[in-house]
């Protein structure tokens, strides 16, 4: 997609609600998504974070893995089919799920830049602190996406294959389906807020450089390093603080009843690093001189 | 140049005044974790109470229904050692969670309604391991391999477990109760009990009880225990080493609730797929070491060397574990790994003679080439008096 489709449709969209004055303007945010899901790329990697589940649901199937085959969760799922969504993100929450994230993210200011529509967008009467709520406000929504990219196939594989009986929790109980499919939700909207926060430190980087994709594996170092990090033990006193390390306590929400004290701790650090990243994305870009 | 209000026109003539907002934030979340920490372990100001108050209060106590999660750490000072936890064979959950706590931490929930009706919960990753009392039936259950363990308690059995706190008893505690009740009962006239004010644990007050060995040979420097000011419940126990400034072992609650857990936290059944193994006898703590006796029957009783926190245990091992001999069996693997791990341990010797040393932050041991095993809460050196002294 050239800048020139884009532009004239997006300059008119924002220059119509100038006296708006909400901080996130819906027309921009609508236009900017419709970018993010025309990109070819995008729709690619959608696909990829789509098969897994799939792959993995039919590998199941085709040969029952035994306890403690494979990783997290695979050998539950011949009992319930709503493991495979389960599964599958415990699988990509490491890596291909960031790895999307940060193809966003870099693409977000730093591919606008590189593609010279930066400039142009900014000739638009909206202030850059909005512009750059809105690129934030599509990259957040664009972690609920990729996550759902995972979870839907993944459920509606699991079903067609093994069905819907009820699901064993961690802690020995039974859940019926309406039950079992909140607490997936749960744990959908629980790592795609995780994204999120690292969406703003892909934001912040994105407005550090004029070339995507190295704003993007700038990004995807940031993340492989935190899981280094978190895997060295004798830097416990940091684990706490990085930004995936209560990723891992999704399955909390698998147990009854659920133990919750991990999941808000990471809550509450996703919502710090959003706010602190954001804010050095905005003192980096609403200062900045963009020269091309 | 996009267009600013006027609030923004600083930034303007100062661009790099907008870094101070990012900073500004970070500062706040690092204040805000600061505090809510600090406030936590701020003394809370109670009426004084004297260590014998409190004895009696806990005393009193008991027992009283309650729910939360319990966080133990352990920085024992021990090396790796794999296998270990295996070798129990199939006596089941006692060993392989013992061993799992000698390091790192760990995390428990607990639900206690009554003696009949208790449930803890080792969690951790995406496994679970629940011991669950509910009335005559007692549940093992472990989710990383879907298998539950029932238990059917004979009367006998339910009367001796009333007595005790549920689950495998052990030597090292597992819930603040048993905790306290092992310390209190190690303690007479080798201690300096004392109170040190107040404490805060699981956002609750809590008086401290201080207890310090007269001794000053041993490696346990002093052992706290909170007690919960409104309930008299122990809410924590902390044993802290001569040798590190963070507590050498800590069991606490970092949450907890008083209120009567619901019964259907008590009611397991076994889900479709899940290994039931059923057993009438109950898995009394004293089976497996009766086992462990009769294996030598020609072996000494072990025997200890001085009194009180400075108490040296000297005793025979069992003589598959011997180093040097070697056993057929499916255990064999499992002795070898532990054999790796102590030729990896230093070698000692002296005028008691030789063997390898083990030193952790509460206490030593070692193991002598002619098979004894001397261990206790002291520096190397007195294990060797202890050893020359037989």
């Amino acid at each position: 997609m050239s800048a020139a489709d884009v532009l004239p449709s997006r300059s008119a969209t924002a220059s119509r609600q100038g006296e708006g004055r909400r901080l996130v303007s819906t027309r921009l945010l609508a236009s900017e998504l419709r970018l993010i899901g025309g990109r070819r790329r995008n729709q690619a990697g959608l696909v990829v974070l789509a098969a897994v589940p799939i792959m993995m649901a039919i590998a199941v199937k085709v040969s029952t893995p035994g306890p403690g085959d494979g990783p997290d969760f695979l050998s539950s799922i011949t009992s319930n089919g709503l493991f495979v969504p389960f599964a599958a993100l415990s699988v990509e929450i490491a890596m291909f799920l960031p790895l999307a994230m940060s193809m966003l993210a870099g693409d977000s200011v730093a591919g606008e830049a590189n593609i010279g529509t930066l400039r142009y967008l900014l000739t638009v009467p909206v202030d850059r602190a909005r512009l750059l709520a809105v690129k934030y406000a599509s990259l957040c929504l664009g972690a609920l996406w990729g996550v759902a990219a995972v979870v839907i196939p993944g459920a509606v594989a699991g079903i067609a294959l093994f069905g819907t009986g009820d699901m064993t929790t961690l802690s020995g109980s039974q859940l019926g389906f309406g039950a079992a499919v909140w607490r997936l939700v749960l744990a959908s909207l629980y790592l795609s807020a995780g994204l999120a926060a690292f969406a703003a430190i892909g934001l912040f980087i994105s407005t550090l450089t004029e070339q995507p994709i190295g704003a993007a594996i700038a990004i995807m170092v940031v993340n492989i390093l935190a899981w280094i990090l978190d895997a060295v033990p004798q830097l416990g006193w940091l684990h706490p603080w990085l930004f995936m390390h209560d990723w891992l306590a999704f399955p909390d929400l698998l147990r009854d009843p659920i133990q919750w004290s991990n999941l808000l701790h990471g809550l509450g650090i996703d919502l710090a690093y959003a706010v602190v990243f954001w804010l050095a994305a905005w003192a980096r870009f609403a200062g900045k001189d963009i020269t091309s | 140049m996009p267009r600013h209000d006027g609030g923004m026109r600083i930034f303007d003539e100062h661009p790099r005044a907008r870094w101070a907002a990012p900073v500004a934030a970070a500062a706040v979340v690092g204040a805000a974790t600061f505090t809510s920490s600090h406030l936590a372990s701020a003394d809370p100001s109670l009426p004084h109470r004297s260590a014998a108050q409190l004895l009696v209060d806990v005393q009193k106590a008991g027992l009283t229904p309650l729910s939360g999660t319990i966080v133990q750490t352990a920085n024992l000072g021990l090396p790796e050692l794999p296998g270990i936890g295996a070798a129990g064979g199939d006596s089941g959950h006692g060993t392989t969670s013992l061993t799992s706590m000698l390091s790192g931490t760990h995390t428990w929930r607990v639900w206690y309604a009554s003696p009949q009706q208790a449930r803890l919960a080792l969690v951790g990753g995406t496994g679970e391991t629940d011991v669950i009392r509910n009335g005559k039936d007692l549940w093992v259950w472990s989710s990383s391999d879907k298998s539950a363990a029932h238990h059917v308690l004979s009367q006998a059995d339910q009367k001796m477990a009333d007595q005790h706190a549920p689950g495998p008893s052990s030597t090292l505690p597992r819930t603040p109760q048993e905790a306290a009740q092992q310390a209190l009962a190690a303690m007479g006239p080798t201690t300096d009990v004392t109170t040190s004010g107040t404490a805060s644990v699981a956002g609750r007050s809590a008086y401290e009880l201080v207890l310090k060995p007269r001794d000053n040979r041993t490696l346990v420097a002093s052992v706290r225990i909170a007690i919960d000011a409104a309930r008299h419940v122990p809410l924590r126990v902390q044993v802290f080493s001569t040798k590190i400034a963070n507590p050498a072992f800590e069991v606490g609650f970092t949450h907890v609730d008083f209120g009567k857990p619901a019964a259907r936290q008590f009611a397991f059944n076994p889900p479709p797929g899940t290994k039931v193994t059923t057993s009438d006898t109950g898995p009394g703590a004293a089976a497996p070491k009766v086992d462990a006796q009769s294996k030598g029957p020609e072996q000494v009783a072990p025997k200890a060397v001085g009194t009180g926190w400075t108490t040296v245990v000297v005793a025979h091992l069992p003589s598959a574990a011997e180093p040097g001999t070697s056993s057929p069996g499916g255990a064999d693997q499992q002795l070898g790994q532990l054999q790796a791990v102590l030729k990896a341990l230093p070698k000692v010797s002296g005028a008691w003679g030789s063997g390898r040393l083990l030193t952790g932050t509460l206490f030593s041991a070692v193991l002598t080439d002619d098979g004894r095993v001397a261990v206790g809460a002291v520096a190397p050196s007195q294990l060797y008096a202890a050893l020359a002294a037989r």
